[in-house]
């Protein structure tokens, strides 16, 4: 099996130590213009079905300083357009002989799916709402620069939580690390059961936020409004908006980040936004050097890698075996 | 031509039969049964030393999906799985492609389930309330009805309009016909693919709140109470509906309901990472409501057990979460599943076990089946049942050609051996051969 990055939920506090060591590893040496690992050997697909701009150049970035080559596809103009299943495609990259893949897709689990038919690693760029793990990584290793360390910081999780894959991934790598999340939002964006997600739920944005060492911001799309979970942006703003004013009620030093793209004036106000405090620049800096750590990390494991995320019992195995009757079946064509 | 089923227990729920016995088959017809029947004089003879048996199974709830879903099901691959599940009668859904919303279609899946190639078990067709499912203008229920419909329902669609449901009510209870539905209240369940809970709000998936089953049912239940309309509501999955159905029958409205297993077997974490096999509408839950639900089945609330075969192929099912269709094949699963978990667990007890199974569902739907009283089924329908048989469920040697089942590679305690319709329709590979004796 090979090793995946699915999802930080999977992963051990120690996977993820290794990974942001790496990570710092590799910066300092871009940085100091050292070599850093050659992996020219490898072919990474980049397999984009939802838009994206920031992640999508930030892979290849981390892709061309490892010297991979990357082969992108365009989900637009790809097959899928002519009613070709996930599987299929997934199924006939692997036989493109492509070594692994960084993947997005609109679906939660799309990448688990992905994993489970394609031979190589998969790097998970975002699925659905469900985690976006190098997002995750690369905001850890923002906040690890500035704090020294997670354990025991407080952190704020602003905004649309219940759509948010960048609150969930987040929130499981700050917990995993020793931070205490707290996740702030109206309850019509919250979801309505919150166990399973290592965190305790705000409504209020002065009691989600007071003694914060970090705010993140989530990004509130317009088309909320719509749906008839808020009232107004207005509204929103005055009632969750990061801003000079509920800035006070953090601790003093603390870190404003954003994933981006940023709605300036909803949920961040240009003082939370491009003050002193805000680290969202370096934020998407970092991005790089943890996808180069991330495509390190998949492409190097040891032949004993951690086990993949758990299938159901029941279903993990048949679900192999037909994977493998597929392959032996296209390797005779 | 006389067989006898030699040393069985004989359970009918329908005369609260539960004996030690002997049952004999002549001429396709059960012809007498109990401890001192002439077992001399027989042609064949099957050895059920040690096993049920029981009225036919009746499944109120199966899909067929022909026409226009065969590489799902076929009406002949689909009858052959009822009949290896033990099932004699089977009510097939109207969510085909086009919807069984005209006699014509009645005709075809009549004529198709009679064929010699079909699994030779009765097939009792649900039509389609309303044109296309659309929920916007009735059917012709009447020339359905006398085309052989046994109940209405607009199944996966369910009527959301509340006058459009009554005036469907009212035009049944004129009609004598039941109306089944599947109870969901459609904008509270837009995009979502499971339950709303903490395993969705981890996955990232869009939730089905239960207040969606629970508003549905609470509705339907009322309008069967004031209309008088026979209602059956089809699974149920939430402590809250059952809470429902409970007062509903306590006010004396005409209200049934059903569960399939998966209901009472799996909650919301068995989801585990996406798997697609446990995608089911209305969704798993939770412990507690599992807890409630196996309350009300053993107290009657719940009156029977359908297996909700839904089958899908695999390339449909193999797709990201979202996508994929809900439900699971069921037919063949149903009896171990049942006895695995409500009968060997003390909830059920045999012969409640076998009126969930066979008797009330065929009371419900006023099937000729669910007795083994004889002249009151068309033919002998018995079903022999090992209860101790332990066996691993393998959905690659199943009948039906869809391999959708959650309960693959499960460990269960109970097995269909015989099914007879007639004559024997389905002898199970488990049968041991020396059991089986033609008498010259």
């Amino acid at each position: 099996m090979p090793r995946n990055l699915l999802g930080i939920r999977h992963l051990s506090a120690d996977d993820i130590q290794e990974l942001l060591s790496t990570s710092a590893d590799f910066k300092l040496r871009i940085i100091e213009d050292k070599p850093v690992p050659d992996l020219s050997k490898q072919v990474v697909g980049m397999l984009f079905f939802e838009n994206s701009t920031r992640t999508r150049v930030s892979f290849e970035q981390a892709a061309h300083y490892l010297k991979m080559k990357t082969a992108n596809f365009a989900a637009g103009s790809s097959s899928m357009s002519k009613g070709e299943t996930l599987k299929d495609t997934i199924l006939t990259l692997r036989y493109e002989r492509l070594n692994g893949l960084v993947m997005r897709h609109r679906m939660s689990g799309s990448t688990s799916l992905a994993a489970r038919y394609f031979g190589g690693p998969v790097l998970n760029a975002g699925d659905g709402q469900h985690e976006h793990p190098t997002q995750a990584l690369g905001d850890a290793l923002t906040i690890l620069e500035r704090k020294g360390s997670l354990n025991g910081l407080s952190v704020s999780i602003v905004g649309d939580v219940e759509h948010s894959r960048v609150a969930r991934s987040n929130a499981w790598l700050l917990s995993k690390l020793g931070a205490e999340v707290r996740f702030v939002g109206p309850r019509t964006l919250m979801p309505s059961n919150m166990q399973h997600l290592p965190g305790l739920v705000h409504y209020d944005l002065r009691s989600g936020i007071e003694g914060a060492d970090v705010i993140i911001c989530l990004r509130l799309q317009k088309e909320r409004m719509s749906e008839g979970v808020l009232s107004s942006i207005g509204e929103y703003a005055s009632m969750y908006q990061v801003n000079r004013e509920s800035l006070r009620w953090a601790n003093r030093d603390c870190l404003v980040m954003h994933p981006g793209p940023i709605n300036r004036g909803v949920e961040v106000d240009d003082v939370a936004a491009d003050g002193d405090r805000s680290v969202i620049t370096a934020q998407i800096e970092n991005g790089i050097f943890v996808r180069m750590a991330s495509l390190y990390w998949v492409f190097t494991s040891d032949p004993k890698p951690a086990p993949p995320p758990t299938l159901t019992k029941s279903a993990a195995k048949p679900k192999e075996s037909k994977a493998k009757k597929t392959a032996v079946g296209a390797k005779k064509k | 031509m006389r067989t006898l089923l030699k040393n069985g227990r004989i359970i009918d729920p329908s005369q609260d039969l539960d004996i030690v016995g002997h049952l004999i088959i002549e001429d396709s017809q059960v012809a007498e049964y109990g401890p001192d029947v002439n077992v001399d004089d027989v042609d064949e003879t099957y050895d059920c030393t040690g096993m049920w048996i029981t009225p036919g199974l009746v499944d109120p709830h199966v899909h067929l999906r022909e026409p226009g879903q065969q590489h799902k099901e076929t009406i002949v691959s689909g009858t052959q799985a009822a009949a290896a599940g033990g099932f004699t009668t089977i009510c097939c859904m109207p969510n085909t492609s086009p919807p069984l919303d005209n006699p014509a279609l009645v005709d075809y899946i009549l004529d198709k389930s009679a064929s010699p190639e079909a699994g030779g078990v009765f097939v009792a067709p649900v039509g389609a309330l309303t044109v296309d499912m659309a929920g916007a203008q009735l059917t012709d229920l009447y020339a359905l009805k006398r085309a052989g419909i046994v109940a209405a329902s607009d199944e996966g669609f369910p009527i959301q309009n509340s006058s459009m449901m009554q005036q469907a009510m009212e035009f049944c209870v004129q009609l004598d016909l039941p109306v089944m539905t599947h109870c969901e209240d459609t904008s509270l369940t837009k995009g979502a693919s499971m339950n709303e809970g903490a395993v969705s709000a981890m996955l990232g998936l869009k939730g089905m709140p239960r207040s969606a089953e629970e508003i549905a049912v609470m509705r339907n239940c009322l309008l069967s109470l004031h209309t008088n309309c026979q209602l059956h509501i089809m699974r149920v999955s939430t402590w809250g509906a059952v809470e429902m159905i409970r007062q509903a029958k306590y006010l004396g409205a005409p209200v049934t309901c059903e569960i399939c297993p998966m209901h009472f077997t799996f909650t919301e974490e068995s989801v585990g990472e996406f798997d697609t096999l446990y995608k089911i509408t209305p969704p798993l839950r939770t412990q507690l409501d599992i807890d409630i639900v196996l309350q009300a089945l053993n107290d009657g609330t719940i009156d029977c057990i359908s297996s909700d075969h839904s089958p899908h192929a695999s390339h449909e099912v193999e797709v990201p979460f979202e996508d994929a269709p809900f439900g699971h094949a069921g037919l063949e699963s149903t009896v171990g599943v049942t006895l695995t978990m409500l009968t060997h667990k003390g909830i059920l007890s045999p012969l409640e076990t076998i009126r969930k199974l066979s008797t009330k569902p065929a009371q419900i739907l006023r099937l000729e089946a669910g007795t083994l009283k004889p002249g009151e089924t068309p033919v002998a329908q018995v079903t022999v049942i090992d209860p101790e048989c332990q066996w691993t469920f393998d959905r690659h040697k199943t009948f039906s050609k869809s391999k959708n089942s959650p309960f693959h590679g499960m460990t269960l305690r109970g097995k269909t051996m015989l099914t007879f319709c007639g004559g024997e329709i389905y002898r199970d590979a488990f049968y041991a051969d020396e059991r089986y004796s033609i008498n010259e």
